[in-house]
C-alpha cells in the first residue's frame, strides 16, 4: 500500500471547509477580531522597541554617560577615562529641578547645564535658530547667558521670547524655544518643563550646592567598532575599586537610556495586552463552539473516510489541517484589522511617546499573529478534536451517524484543557513581563469563567425547571430551548458576561482612585508640596508664610544617602543586569536610586506599623548597638529586607548602620510626606539634609501668590502644586484608561461576534421545529418573541453576574494595589446590565431574523 | 471459498452485569462469486452482521476469515487496509462526501492510498455504472438513484473481494430500486465478485443464489 500524493489530507480539508463556507467565514472572523488587538499591540510594542533602539544614541545623546550626584573628582576621572579607547570624545551635562519665576509667575523646571559638544547625537531643533550646532550652543547660551526653554514654559510663566526669567540667583533672556528634542523625557509627567543653560552659567545660579539634588554627568561618544559591552566592564570594576561616593558612579549606556524612556509605556503595553487577552479568550469560546458543531456533523464523513480505508490518524490530520487553515485565514484577517487600529494607538498615547515615533507592521508581528491564529484555533479546539476518538464507522450502519454527540471519558476532556491553560498562561505571563500578574491574571480569568459557567448552568437549570409550570407556550418552549442546547446557550452566556465584566472592571477601579484625588474640598490631600528646605532657612520661611496666613504642616527632615551592606554583604548592583520581570526591573531601579531617609519622633496619621514595635525615641551613641529603622512594608518585601535585618547606609561619607525594628502601612494618598525609611530620633541630625513640608488649603489664586513669594525670596525651594500635578496625572490617567476602554471594547465586538454566530447557528440547528411550530399555527411575531425571551434571560443573567464578579474583583485589586479606594459606582453597574441585555436581545434579532423568516414549505420539501 | 464464519458471537454490554446477545453461534460459509442475500425483521442482527464482516467492528467470540486471513487477529491498521484493498461496502443511504463531485467520490479509496491511475479507473467505474457525464457533478446535484449508483461505483472501483451491500434500494423508489438492482447483480456476474446483500426485500432477495434468514442472532 502506498501513501497518498502530498498534500491530499490538506486538499480534502481544504475543500470540506470551502463546502461549509459559512462555519468556515464564522470561525475565521470570530477569531479574527478577538487577534487584532493583540497583534497591533504586538506591532506597537515592537515598534516602539525598534524605535528607542535606534535612536538609543540619540536619546542619551551619546554612546555611553557616567553619572554621579556629586562633581566629579579629577583623579577619578582620570582613572575612568583612562579606560576609553583614543579619540574618544567627552562633555559634560548637569541636571537639577528647580523653580524659576517671572514677573508674577513660578514653576518647576528641568534645568540642564550642556556644553558647545552637545549632543553628540541626535538634532534639538529649536523655532528660531534651527538645527542646534556647537556655535549656538557656544554663542547663545554661554557666552551671551541666555536659556532656551520648552514652548509650554513661555505659556506657564506668561512670557514670550526675548524675556527674563529668574533661575536661582541670577536673570536668564529666553533666547528660543525648542522644538525637537531627541532626549525628551516622559517622567515628569509634563510638569517640570526643561530650560537649557550654558554649563559654565549653572554656578551662577547658585544651585549646585552639595545639599541640592543635581545630577552631573560625563557623555562620551566612542570611536567606531568600539566593544561596548567590555569597556562597561572595565569601567564598572575601576569604580569598585574607588571608596566613598565615587564607588557609587553610574554607568548610564544608550541601550538602557533607551529602556528606561520606554519603561511606562512599556506598563501602559503589559495591562493592554492582558486586556487584549480577554478578547481573544472571548473569539476563542465561540470559535470553539463553532468548530464543535461543525465537528459532530462532520463525523458521517469521517466514518465514510474510515470506512473507505482511512486511518483515525488520517482523519485526525485532514481536521488538523482544517484548523490550521481556519488558524491561518483568522490571522491574515486579523493582521488586516490591526492595520486599523495600530494607527489608533499613537493616537491616544500621545504623551508617552518619543518624537518621530511610527508604528509599523513589522515581520515578527506578522510571524507572531500566523503562529499564534494557527497554534490559537488548535488549543481553542482541541477540548472538541478529542471527540474524534469515539467516532465508529460502524454507526454507518445504524444510519444516524453524525446525529450523535458522542461524550469522551471526562479525564481526557480535562486533559485536552491543559495545553489551552499552558498557552494562556504562558502568553499572560510574556505579556505583562511578571509571573506574579501573569499567572494572577490566569487565576482571575479562570475562576471567573469557572464561576460563571456553573451560575449559567444553574440558570439553564433553573430555566429547565420553569419550562414545566405554567406561562405562555413561547415562555415555556424559550425557557425548554435554553435547557436543550447547553451548549450554545453556556458559550452565549461566557462571552456576555466576561464582556460585562471587562466594560465594569476598568471604570470601577479607576473611579475610586479618580475621586480619591481630585476631591476639592479635602484638606488631607495638600494644596503645595514643598522640597529642598535648607535648614537655616526653616526659621524665615515660616515667618513668611505667617505673614501669609499659611502653615507649613508635615514638616520633615530628609537626608539623601545609598545603602552600602544588608547583614553584612555588599549591596550591589549591576547597571548592566538585564531584567527578566517587571517585579525585576522595579527591585533593580529601587538598588540604583539613591535614598531619602528621614527621622521622627512618631508616626504621622497615614501610617500603621503592621509588624515590630515602634522605634525608640532616642539614640544612645555610647552604646554601640546600631540605630534604629523603621522601613515601609512593601518597600521592604521588594527588597527582601525583614525585621532583624542589618543595613549599613553611606550618609555622606558617613557609615550608619541600622537594624530593622518595624515594619510600617503607609496610606500614600494622604499626599503628605513620607519615607521608605525612617530613623529614630538622634541619629541623623547632623548629617547635611534638607525639609520637606506641605500647605494645605489653598484656592488657585493663593496657590499662586504663594507660591510665588517663596520662590521669590527662597529661589532654592522647590513647590509642586499637588492640584495642578492631580490634575495633570489625572488627564494622563484618563488617556491611559481610554487606550484600556478601546481595548476593553474589541473585547466585547468579540463577544457580541460569538453571540451572533451562537444565535444565527441555534436557529439555523432548530429551523426543523421552528417550521413546524409555524405549520401548527405560531406567529413570526411568537417565534420571534420566543427567541428574545432566550436571548434576555441570558443577557440580563449574564449581566448581573458579570456586574457581580468585576465588583469583586475591582474591590480586590483596589484593596491589594490602592490601599482600598473603592467606590460603587452602581449607574455603571445598572448601565451594563440594561445594556447587555439590550445588546443580546438585539445581536440574536439581528442574526436570525433572514433564517426565522423562510418559509415552512422547507419543512415538507426536505422529507 | 472465501468468507467462512464459525461459531460467531456478538453481545454489546446493558449494565454492569447484563448484556444482549446479538448474533449467537453464527456459521456461514460463501464460495467465490456467490450472492447470498441476508433477511430478517429489524433488530435480527443483520446491521451487526455487516459491521462484523465489513471489519468495522469486532466480534465477542469466533472465527471470521475472509480470503483466507482471520480479521480478529488483525490490528486496526491491518484491518483498514484489508478492508480498504477487499471489501467494497454499499451503504442504504449512500453516504457520498458533499464536498466532492461523482469523479472524486469514486476515486477517493484509490487516492487515499497513492493509486497514480485513480482518476482513469474512478471513470471506467462511472462507465460501468452509466454515469459517465456525471462525473463532474455533486451529489446534491443526483438523483437518489445516481447517488446510489455513484456509491456502487465507489465500492467496485477497488476490485474488491466481496462486495457488502445494506439495503441498496431501500431509499429508492421501486422503479428506481429496480435499476439500481439490476446494475448491482450484472457487475456482480460481469466481474465475479462475491455478494453479501441485507435487505427487506424478498425480491431482491431472491434474485441473489443463497437467501439467508437471521432471526434472534441465529440463521434458520
Amino acid at each position: 500500500m502506498k501513501n497518498p500524493p502530498a498534500f491530499f489530507w490538506l486538499k480534502l480539508a481544504f475543500r470540506e471547509l470551502l463546502n461549509n463556507r459559512r462555519f468556515s467565514l464564522f470561525f475565521i472572523f470570530n477569531l479574527a477580531l478577538g487577534l487584532a488587538g493583540f497583534i497591533a499591540l504586538d506591532s506597537f510594542k515592537e515598534s516602539l522597541d525598534n524605535h528607542l533602539g535606534q535612536n538609543s544614541k540619540a536619546i542619551l545623546g551619546a554612546d555611553i554617560a557616567l553619572t554621579s550626584y556629586l562633581p566629579f573628582e579629577d583623579k577619578t576621572l582620570d582613572a575612568l577615562e583612562a579606560k576609553f579607547p583614543q579619540n574618544t570624545l567627552s562633555t559634560r551635562k548637569t541636571t537639577l529641578f528647580t523653580m524659576v519665576a517671572s514677573e508674577d509667575q513660578s514653576r518647576l523646571v528641568q534645568i540642564t547645564g550642556i556644553e558647545k559638544e552637545f549632543p553628540f547625537y541626535g538634532k534639538m531643533v529649536l523655532k528660531k535658530n534651527g538645527v542646534v550646532e556647537s556655535e549656538n550652543v557656544e554663542q547663545s547660551l554661554a557666552l551671551s547667558g541666555e536659556a532656551w526653554v520648552y514652548p509650554e514654559l513661555l505659556f506657564m510663566l506668561g512670557l514670550k521670547l526675548g524675556g527674563s526669567v529668574k533661575i536661582g540667583e541670577k536673570n536668564f533672556t529666553i533666547a528660543d524655544t525648542v522644538l525637537d528634542d531627541p532626549s525628551s523625557s516622559f517622567s515628569s509627567f509634563g510638569l517640570a518643563p526643561r530650560v537649557y543653560l550654558a554649563y559654565s552659567q549653572m554656578q551662577e545660579t547658585a544651585l549646585l550646592s552639595k545639599k541640592s539634588r543635581v545630577s552631573y554627568q560625563r557623555l562620551y561618544r566612542l570611536p567606531d567598532g568600539t566593544d561596548l559591552s567590555g569597556l562597561v566592564v572595565k569601567l564598572q570594576n575601576q569604580i569598585n575599586s574607588f571608596d566613598g561616593s565615587d564607588s557609587k558612579i553610574r554607568i548610564l549606556t544608550h541601550k538602557r537610556a533607551g529602556n528606561n524612556l520606554g519603561r511606562l509605556l512599556g506598563y501602559l503595553n503589559d495591562y493592554l495586552g492582558l486586556v487584549a487577552m480577554i478578547a481573544v479568550f472571548l473569539a476563542g469560546i465561540g470559535a470553539a463552539y463553532l468548530f464543535r458543531n461543525y465537528l459532530v456533523h462532520r463525523f458521517r464523513e469521517i466514518s465514510i473516510l474510515m470506512s473507505l480505508g482511512a486511518t483515525r490518524q488520517q482523519t485526525y490530520r485532514m481536521v488538523l489541517w482544517q484548523l490550521g487553515l481556519l488558524g491561518t485565514g483568522a490571522a491574515l484577517i486579523a493582521i488586516f484589522i490591526s492595520l486599523v487600529i495600530l494607527p489608533l494607538l499613537p493616537l491616544l498615547l500621545k504623551q508617552f511617546l518619543p518624537n518621530g515615533f511610527e508604528t509599523q507592521l513589522s515581520l515578527g508581528s506578522l510571524l507572531f499573529a500566523l503562529v499564534l491564529g494557527g497554534v490559537g484555533s488548535l488549543v481553542f479546539c482541541l477540548p472538541v478534536l478529542s471527540r474524534i476518538r469515539t467516532v465508529q464507522p460502524l454507526q454507518l450502519f445504524h444510519k444516524n451517524v453524525g446525529q450523535q454527540d458522542v461524550t469522551p471519558a471526562l479525564w481526557r476532556q480535562a486533559l485536552s484543557y491543559l495545553p489551552l491553560l499552558i498557552l494562556s498562561w504562558s502568553l499572560s505571563v510574556w505579556q505583562s513581563h511578571s509571573l506574579i500578574v501573569g499567572s494572577a491574571f490566569v487565576g482571575m480569568l479562570l475562576a471567573s469563567i469557572l464561576f460563571l459557567g456553573s451560575i449559567a448552568w444553574l440558570v439553564l437549570f433553573l430555566a429547565g425547571k420553569l419550562s414545566q409550570t405554567s406561562g405562555s407556550t413561547m415562555k415555556r418552549l424559550a425557557f425548554r430551548n435554553l435547557q436543550r442546547n447547553r451548549a450554545g446557550a453556556i458559550s452565549c452566556f461566557l462571552a456576555l458576561a466576561l464582556g460585562t465584566l471587562l466594560i465594569n472592571l476598568i471604570p470601577q477601579i479607576y473611579q475610586g482612585l479618580q475621586e480619591e484625588v481630585s476631591r476639592p474640598d479635602d484638606f488631607r490631600i495638600p494644596s503645595l508640596f514643598l522640597f529642598d528646605i535648607q535648614p537655616e532657612q526653616m526659621e524665615p520661611l515660616l515667618k513668611t508664610l505667617s505673614v501669609e496666613k499659611v502653615n507649613l504642616n508635615y514638616l520633615s527632615p530628609m537626608v539623601r544617602a545609598r545603602l552600602e551592606k544588608v547583614n553584612g554583604k555588599s549591596f550591589d548592583f549591576n547597571s548592566e543586569e538585564v531584567s527578566l520581570t517587571r517585579e525585576e526591573e522595579r527591585q533593580q531601579n529601587f538598588r540604583r536610586h539613591n535614598l531619602n531617609l528621614s527621622y521622627r519622633t512618631q508616626l504621622s496619621d497615614s501610617e500603621q506599623i503592621v509588624e515590630g514595635r515602634l522605634l525608640a525615641t532616642n539614640f544612645d551613641l555610647d552604646s554601640g548597638k546600631p540605630a534604629e529603622i523603621s522601613l515601609e512594608v512593601r518597600y521592604a518585601e521588594r527588597m527582601g529586607f525583614k525585621l532583624g535585618d542589618l543595613l549599613t547606609f553611606n550618609v555622606q561619607e558617613v557609615l550608619v548602620e541600622a537594624i530593622v525594628i518595624n515594619l510600617r502601612r503607609v496610606q500614600w494618598n494622604s499626599f503628605q510626606p513620607n519615607f521608605f525609611i525612617l530613623f529614630q530620633p538622634g541619629v541623623l541630625e547632623d548629617a547635611p539634609g534638607t525639609f520637606v513640608g506641605s500647605i494645605g488649603g489653598l484656592d488657585a489664586s493663593r496657590r499662586m501668590n504663594v507660591q510665588n513669594r517663596i520662590v521669590s525670596d527662597y529661589p532654592n525651594v522647590s513647590v509642586i502644586d499637588v492640584t495642578r500635578m492631580v490634575g495633570r496625572v489625572l488627564k494622563i490617567s484618563d488617556q491611559m484608561v481610554l487606550a484600556l476602554r478601546l481595548m476593553a471594547y474589541l473585547s466585547i465586538l468579540a463577544g457580541l461576534v460569538v453571540v451572533f454566530s451562537i444565535a444565527r447557528h441555534e436557529v439555523e440547528g432548530r429551523l426543523w421545529e421552528l417550521n413546524l411550530l409555524k405549520v401548527l399555527g405560531a406567529r413570526f411575531s411568537d417565534i420571534q418573541k420566543m427567541i428574545q425571551i432566550e436571548f434576555a434571560v441570558l443577557g440580563i443573567f449574564a449581566g448581573l453576574f458579570g456586574v457581580a464578579v468585576s465588583l469583586i474583583m475591582s474591590y480586590g485589586i483596589s484593596w491589594w494595589f490602592f490601599e482600598n479606594l473603592w467606590k460603587w459606582t452602581w449607574q455603571t453597574s445598572l448601565g451594563s446590565i440594561i445594556g447587555v441585555t439590550a445588546l443580546s436581545v438585539g445581536v440574536a434579532w439581528l442574526a436570525t431574523q433572514r433564517t426565522l423568516r423562510s418559509s415552512p414549505l422547507t419543512l415538507l420539501r426536505s422529507s | 471459498m472465501i468468507l467462512e464464519i464459525k461459531g460467531l458471537d456478538k453481545s454489546f454490554p446493558q449494565t454492569d452485569h447484563d448484556k444482549i446477545e446479538v448474533l449467537k453461534n453464527l456459521n456461514l460459509q460463501v464460495e467465490v462469486g456467490e450472492t447470498v442475500a441476508v433477511v430478517g425483521q429489524s433488530g435480527s442482527g443483520k446491521s451487526t452482521l455487516l459491521s462484523l464482516l465489513a471489519g468495522l467492528d469486532r466480534q465477542s467470540s469466533g472465527s471470521l476469515r475472509l480470503r483466507d486471513q482471520e480479521i480478529s487477529a488483525m490490528s486496526e491498521v491491518k484491518l483498514t487496509q484489508f478492508r480498504a484493498e477487499n471489501i467494497g461496502i454499499i451503504f442504504q443511504q449512500f453516504y457520498l462526501m458533499p464536498h466532492l463531485t461523482a469523479l472524486e467520490n469514486v476515486s477517493l479509496p484509490l487516492e487515499m492510498f497513492g493509486h497514480k491511475d485513480s482518476l482513469q479507473r474512478a471513470r471506467e467505474a462511472l462507465l460501468q455504472v452509466g454515469l459517465e457525464e456525471r462525473e463532474k457533478h455533486f451529489p446534491h446535484q443526483l438523483s437518489g438513484g445516481e447517488s446510489q449508483r455513484v456509491a456502487i461505483a465507489r465500492a467496485i472501483v477497488i476490485r474488491p473481494a466481496i462486495l457488502l451491500a445494506d439495503e441498496p434500494t431501500g431509499n429508492l423508489d421501486n422503479a428506481t430500486g429496480v435499476q439500481v438492482s439490476n446494475l448491482l447483480f450484472d457487475l456482480v456476474q460481469t466481474t465475479g465478485m462475491t455478494l453479501l446483500l441485507v435487505t427487506h426485500n424478498t425480491e431482491l432477495a431472491l434474485r441473489c443464489s443463497r437467501q439467508l434468514t437471521l432471526q434472534s442472532g441465529t440463521f434458520q
